[in-house]
């Protein structure tokens, strides 16, 4: 399936697609900017769309300030799907190191997480119907850690996802606990 | 390996839990008899009575267990039928406890400890109850199963049962200092629920209990208001007293109910605890399985050196507590000796303890206080008579803020992180880099301005005490510490 199978020592390498920035953290795919806006439209036009119905239906029978709520459901949509995603891009990093996964997200409030190869408990790949177009893969990774049990890298290539969870996967010791 | 039956005995302790369900039903009892006729009560509550013994009997009827070649397999469900296999191999321990019906009739409850939390430990995967025999002879089967001593033990074979009695003990609780303890566990929690408790007769009566103008209007009729007028001195100590007097009572009392006879022993692979006066449980805590230590104490028990001692495990300790006590009540060579075992010591005094800033810390503290202040000034701007209560509340927050902000600190040997926090609580989490599972550096606005972030590690198990973060470790440090952190290796292994 995977042609990495490397040497256990050096540990397979994955060739980051994109140079790495000063932090040590590759960027994850940038197509990963469309699949946020087609998520997030999704999940925004039904409100938007809910909010302008009850603007025409409700708000002329009590008085209310007609077409405020579909202007505000409408800006918010808009800059939602316009400003959000490429921000939310452009601040999650990710690192493969030699044993250990790097995470960063967040900018406001940023995380940086780190999960050693030998730590990981199982690995889940995982793609959504709208992943699937832009054909990305999410990478989770479970710790038996109560804080942390589940660690998400989305947004990358699916053959690079797959030859990750190989990597991880053969540092996996079964003993746990 | 038969099917086998829970205790028939179970059906008599469904009789003796009527009792509480009964209570439940007062309320729908009084409407009946309010909105019908009193005629129907006691129909109503035979009908109820026989209606929950009818299901306990169901449910005992269509439940089943046996021991499999390597699971338990319990099926259970009256029409909904479930079939559950729970592997030795994920068992982690079994836990035993009893009621004290149940011990007059020498049953107890299983429960399997299989460090899934989701399942939980005394949750549906138990047996409630089997007899106490039967109880631990499944408990060493399990035991002998997993050490790959004897794969095929007998679970009826009675003789087999208690066989560590000649376990090493390491913390017996007397019951002098049982009831010290009981003292310091302070708690007025019984008046809360006097309160509960009032909110359900609430209806019944002809006024508020929680409106003080109906008490004031008692008072009034009676009389006594002149007295209390007179007396407000005698009559607010008298109050003070009777407060003081129910929250030591229910601390002491709390307390003897869950450790009477406190026992620790230390066998070859795990600790046992047995415990409890009218509950009595007998949990083991397999020393394989501790993640991190937590030593507990309390602003004033502290200047007597008492401590507690808990162990956070991947299994978890019941439902409520999900850390293990195995110190309730200790001075640090106690905790010492127990801890010894498991392979875990309490900084020494060479470890250069690190403080976060305090400003960071505190910060949000001193936030609220400056609402609280603007709220006050607005009080007073308005004209309200309460202005000054939000001032006093400011400098509480300030107070308690800076307090606990000062009892913040670390620091780290070789293989250990430590982490004190808490100034009414004051803990010490002991934390070997080794169950460490990852490791998150996070900041926000205020934290960056600082150059501070904070680190929280992922640790399995859960316990309320443990404190697995930092809260401000300067940027600089923070890379190495966690570096230092992850690259220590499992301990056993």
């Amino acid at each position: 399936m995977t042609d990495l199978q490397q040497s256990d020592e050096t540990g397979p390498v994955i060739a980051p697609v994109q140079p790495v920035d000063e932090s040590g953290l590759c960027p994850v795919d940038p197509s990963y900017t469309n699949v946020l806006r087609i998520s997030i439209a999704l999940g925004w036009l039904p409100v938007a769309v809910g909010a302008t119905i009850a603007d025409i239906l409700v708000m002329p029978r009590i008085d209310g300030p007609y077409g405020l709520l579909t202007t505000a459901a409408w800006l918010f949509a808009t800059l939602a799907i316009v400003v959000f995603p490429a921000r939310r891009y452009a601040h999650i990093g990710y690192a493969m190191g030699r044993d250990d996964l790097r995470v960063a997200r967040g900018f406001l409030f940023r995380t940086d997480t780190i999960v050693p190869f030998v730590r990981v408990q199982h690995i889940d790949v995982g793609q959504g119907p709208v992943e699937r177009r832009y054909g990305l893969s999410h990478l989770v990774v479970h710790t038996s850690g109560t804080h942390n049990s589940m660690v998400i890298l989305p947004g990358l290539p699916s053959d690079m996802v797959a030859a990750m969870r190989e990597t991880i996967r053969h540092h996996i010791q079964s003993d746990f606990a | 390996m038969d099917w086998r039956r829970l205790s028939s005995l179970t059906l008599l302790l469904a009789v003796v839990r009527l009792g509480p369900g009964t209570v439940r039903m007062i309320p729908a009892l009084a409407a009946i008899g309010i909105a019908a006729s009193w005629v129907y009560v006691v129909p109503a509550l035979l009908a109820f009575m026989a209606l929950s013994l009818g299901f306990a009997w169901l449910a005992w009827a269509r439940f089943r267990w046996r021991i499999g070649g390597d699971a338990i397999i319990i099926e259970s469900g009256i029409l909904d039928r479930q079939h559950r296999t729970i592997p030795f191999d994920r068992i982690q321990d079994v836990s035993i406890e009893q009621g004290l019906v149940a011990r007059a009739l020498d049953l107890a409850k299983v429960g399997f400890e299989t460090g899934a939390s989701a399942e939980g430990g005394m949750g549906d995967g138990g047996l409630d109850s089997i007899s106490l025999v039967d109880a631990e002879a499944l408990r060493t089967t399990i035991r002998a199963w997993r050490s790959g001593i004897a794969p095929t033990l007998a679970a009826s074979d009675a003789a087999t049962g208690v066989p560590d009695d000649d376990d090493a003990e390491l913390f017996t609780l007397s019951p002098q200092r049982l009831i010290l303890a009981g003292l310091f566990n302070f708690s007025l929690a019984a008046l809360a629920v006097t309160f509960a408790v009032s909110q359900y007769v609430d209806d019944f009566l002809p006024f508020d209990l929680f409106d003080p103008r109906a008490w004031m209007d008692m008072v009034r009729q009676s009389g006594v208001d002149g007295w209390i007028e007179a007396h407000r001195w005698v009559a607010g100590l008298g109050a003070a007293g009777v407060l003081l007097f129910v929250g030591f009572a229910t601390g002491v009392v709390r307390t003897v109910l869950t450790n009477w006879n406190f026992r620790l022993t230390l066998g070859p692979r795990a600790f046992r605890r047995v415990r409890g006066l009218t509950t009595r449980t007998d949990v083991a805590i397999p020393i394989a399985r501790v993640q991190a230590a937590i030593v507990a104490t309390g602003l004033i028990r502290r200047f007597w050196g008492w401590h507690e001692l808990r162990l956070q495990s991947l299994a978890s300790d019941g439902k409520e507590e999900k850390d293990h006590q195995l110190v309730p009540f200790g001075q640090l060579t106690d905790i010492d000796a127990v801890m010894q075992p498991a392979g875990i010591t309490r900084p020494g005094a060479d470890v250069q303890w690190q403080y976060p800033p305090l400003i960071v810390q505190a910060l949000p503290g001193f936030i609220a206080a400056g609402l609280a202040v603007a709220g006050a000034v607005g009080g007073y701007v308005f004209g309200q008579p309460f202005w000054p209560i939000p001032l006093l509340v400011a400098g509480w927050l300030i107070g308690i803020s800076i307090m606990t902000a000062r009892r913040h600190r670390w620091a780290e040997t070789a293989d250990t992180l430590f982490v004190w926090r808490g100034w009414w609580n004051p803990r010490l989490t002991i934390l070997p880099f080794a169950n460490v599972q990852s490791a998150d550096l996070a900041d926000g606005p205020i934290l960056r301005r600082y150059g501070v972030v904070r680190l929280v590690l992922g640790v399995p198990g859960e316990s309320a005490m443990a404190s697995h973060e930092i809260d401000a470790v300067p940027a600089g440090a923070a890379a190495g510490l966690r570096a230092r952190i992850l690259m220590a290796r499992t301990r056993r292994s």
